[in-house]
């Protein structure tokens, strides 16, 4: 059923709706002239060290698949110890880059805004996503610190709706920041009242 | 908020579950142990052993029947319902009257000899704060399910009190008209059960009666030849004899299974709005659903029903349980002259239920298409090698242009179905192909949004718009949409928050 962009009466136009005939061959790359995002990113970067924090991550990750690579070598029989070799550096290899690529580029994603009425955050690397959540609409408020966090004086506050899918997490906050984001996302929060559903 | 005079109500407000259930209890056990009683006797006709030591279980059932039956009360006061377990560890479940999304009153059939029914009261947290009360006569359930959903003194029942604070039942003029007239929205016409075999449901549910049955033929087919002659004339049969007898087998147990969901379907909403359905041959279900908890309606279009002009209207609202398979259906598979004008009579919004949407563009239908392609390649790949490397037949290669095929079909019907739209109420996306659906979602209900963008999505500049909400699957996807669309949709339902970051 082809369907025809059709924006209703009542709406304000949109800035650019979708091209009309499914189907039409492709001329090129016609990447759209997009208008400026209407969002802009979020104005608050997290803590510096928690490129420190993501790096120790990965880390711990290479550790698990060294052990299981030593487990490995000392099991197998086999004479040959080539395979052996090539699986180390093919994971070595791939977790090198990740080690120090995966930090790096997610302390440049990582960003958050909080106003008295909504919070805003960019996430993510490979995958990124932005989330907001309305602050009428916040069901519960959780400061984390893992062991690592806790070395490096960091911690996570994470925004709960009443939604399943909607929890908001801000990693990497240097200590002081998450307490001061903590309370005032309380407070507001608490000065709304209602089902939040 | 107090409750006056009931049957079996006691000192406190406090009142039990039916008497009857004593008679259900031991029943019930006795059907989970079937098996285990089944083996027993079994292995005893092996053996002269003749005392018969399982019927000294038959009291200890009743009497734990008995203290299940002395230990459970519940009560309704002070705009809470409370649940009072346990002889031990006394448990007592509370949860507010306002709180109360939906209510379920399932009898199956032994219930039903008896006049009950198992009450289930869903609150906006979910599972945790589930109240079940199994049984109470088929009356004093309803009465209750009046009782909560209405939050009505039972005095004065002619009285709705508005959702939300259960004290606000001043609020309704006293010259209020009388509740009782509820409208028929759907009744189930017995020609629908031609869709049956159409869906999947319907198709997992004959599976499961095969093998089911298959595993029991298993056991006997050694000792009866009946089984054996049977397999061996099946099995000289064409081909395609079998697979149309195939298909005739799960379309009859697709019937089966279709007519014992919803035989006598029926969707009614009073004059509060709150839907009520009510469903089942031999296990009757009924499910009550707070209107001012629905959140939308999702209609879904599999892509069997879709060729057969038919479509499916499930209600999107908060408190339902994802595994209590099936309260959330508003209507089963029926024409969609029907169930388009019922959900426009549930949501009359015409540009949102039936309107047209916008597409998502070069971008989006490129991805789909590469989505369904490559699979689909790497899979040729694999037969074509199987072919040359380990020598697999040669009709192999058939499958090969007809997996192609397919993939692209099912990509450019997956691109078909993207689409999106905002009216005034309600956000609308609609995606898939086997299984299409067109999600209707109130505006109000949107409690977050999320854009999300994979490495590749950034690349092709589309992004996956989600909107969150506390009901039915939580999230919302509106697939691929340009990164413009996508704020220009968050823009035009939530200006303000938007307006917050711009």
């Amino acid at each position: 059923m082809p369907v025809v962009p059709e924006p209703g009466p009542r709406e304000p136009a949109l800035p650019e709706p979708g091209p009309r005939e499914p189907g039409l061959p492709e001329s090129g790359l016609r990447e759209p002239a997009l208008p400026e995002p209407a969002l802009r990113e979020p104005a608050h970067r997290v803590s510096r060290r928690a490129i420190v924090m993501w790096t120790i991550q990965a880390l711990v990750v290479l550790a698990v698949l060294l052990a299981g690579q030593v487990v490995w070598w000392l099991v197998d029989d086999a004479p040959s110890r080539t395979p052996h070799w090539i699986v180390g550096a093919a994971w070595l290899v791939g977790g090198a880059v990740y080690a120090v690529a995966m930090p790096q580029w997610r302390y440049r994603v990582h960003r958050w805004e909080a106003t008295p009425r909504a919070i805003y955050t960019q996430s993510g690397w490979l995958w990124q996503e932005r989330r907001i959540a309305p602050l009428g609409r916040v069901q519960t408020v959780d400061l984390e610190r893992g062991p690592v966090a806790q070395l490096l004086g960091l911690a996570a506050v994470t925004v709960t709706t009443a939604s399943a899918a909607g929890p908001v997490t801000i990693h990497g906050l240097d200590l002081p920041v998450a307490r001061e984001l903590v309370d005032a996302l309380t407070a507001a929060a608490v000065a709304e009242t209602g089902d939040a559903t | 908020m107090s409750n006056g005079a009931g049957p079996g109500d006691e000192a406190g407000g406090w009142r039990r579950l039916d008497a009857r259930m004593l008679l259900v209890h031991p029943l019930e056990t006795l059907i989970r142990f079937l098996p285990a009683l089944l083996a027993i006797v079994i292995f005893r006709a092996g053996s002269d052993d003749n005392d018969r030591w399982e019927l000294y279980a038959v009291p200890l059932i009743v009497a734990f029947g008995v203290l299940r039956w002395v230990t459970t009360r519940y009560r309704i006061t002070e705009g809470q319902i409370e649940l009072r377990r346990g002889l031990f560890t006394k448990q007592t479940t509370t949860a507010r009257l306002d709180k109360v999304r939906t209510i379920d009153l399932t009898a199956r059939v032994h219930h039903r000899l008896l006049g009950l029914a198992k009450v289930e009261i869903s609150t906006a947290c979910g599972g945790h704060d589930r109240l079940v009360l199994d049984s109470l006569s088929v009356d004093d359930g309803r009465r209750l399910r009046a009782e909560l959903l209405h939050r009505v003194d039972p005095a004065v029942t002619g009285l709705p009190a508005p959702t939300g604070a259960p004290t606000a039942v001043e609020d309704v003029p006293d010259d209020a008209p009388p509740p009782v007239d509820e409208e028929v929205l759907v009744r189930l016409d017995p020609t629908w059960i031609r869709y049956a075999p159409l869906t999947v449901t319907g198709l997992a549910s004959a599976a499961a009666i095969v093998g089911f049955a298959s595993q029991g033929f298993s056991r006997f087919s050694e000792e009866r030849s009946v089984f054996r002659d049977g397999a061996t004339w099946v099995s000289r049969l064409q081909w395609w004899v079998d697979v149309l007898l195939l298909l005739g087998v799960v379309s009859l147990l697709a019937v089966g299974a279709y007519v014992l969901t919803f035989w006598g379907f029926r969707l009614t909403r009073n004059r509060l709005g709150t839907l009520h359905t009510r469903r089942g041959l031999l296990t009757s279900r009924e499910t009550s659903i707070d209107a001012a908890r629905v959140r939308g309606l999702r209609l879904d279009e599999p892509l069997g029903l879709r060729l057969a002009g038919a479509r499916r209207l499930k209600v999107v609202t908060s408190g339902l349980l994802r595994e209590q398979g099936g309260s959330d259906w508003l209507c089963p598979p029926a024409p969609a002259g029907v169930v388009t004008p019922l959900a426009l009579r549930i949501r009359p919004d015409e540009a949102a239920v039936s309107g047209p949407l916008l597409q998502h563009g070069p971008a989006a239908q490129r991805r789909r298409t590469s989505r369904a392609l490559v699979p689909a390649i790497l899979v040729a790949a694999a037969l074509v090698s199987a072919r040359f490397l380990w020598d697999w037949h040669g009709s192999v290669l058939v499958l090969v242009p007809v997996l192609l095929v397919a993939a692209v079909a099912l990509g450019r019907d997956r691109y078909r179905a993207l689409g999106h739209s905002v009216t005034p109420d309600h956000l609308v996306s609609r995606h898939g192909s086997l299984d299409r659906q067109r999600v209707v979602l109130d505006r109000d209900g949107i409690i977050g949004w999320k854009v999300e963008q994979s490495f590749f999505q950034r690349r092709a500049g589309v992004a996956t718009l989600v909107a969150t909400t506390a009901a039915g699957a939580q999230h919302y996807d509106i697939l691929d949409v340009p990164v413009a669309q996508a704020y220009a949709v968050l823009s035009q339902v939530s200006p303000d928050l938007l307006a917050e970051f711009a």
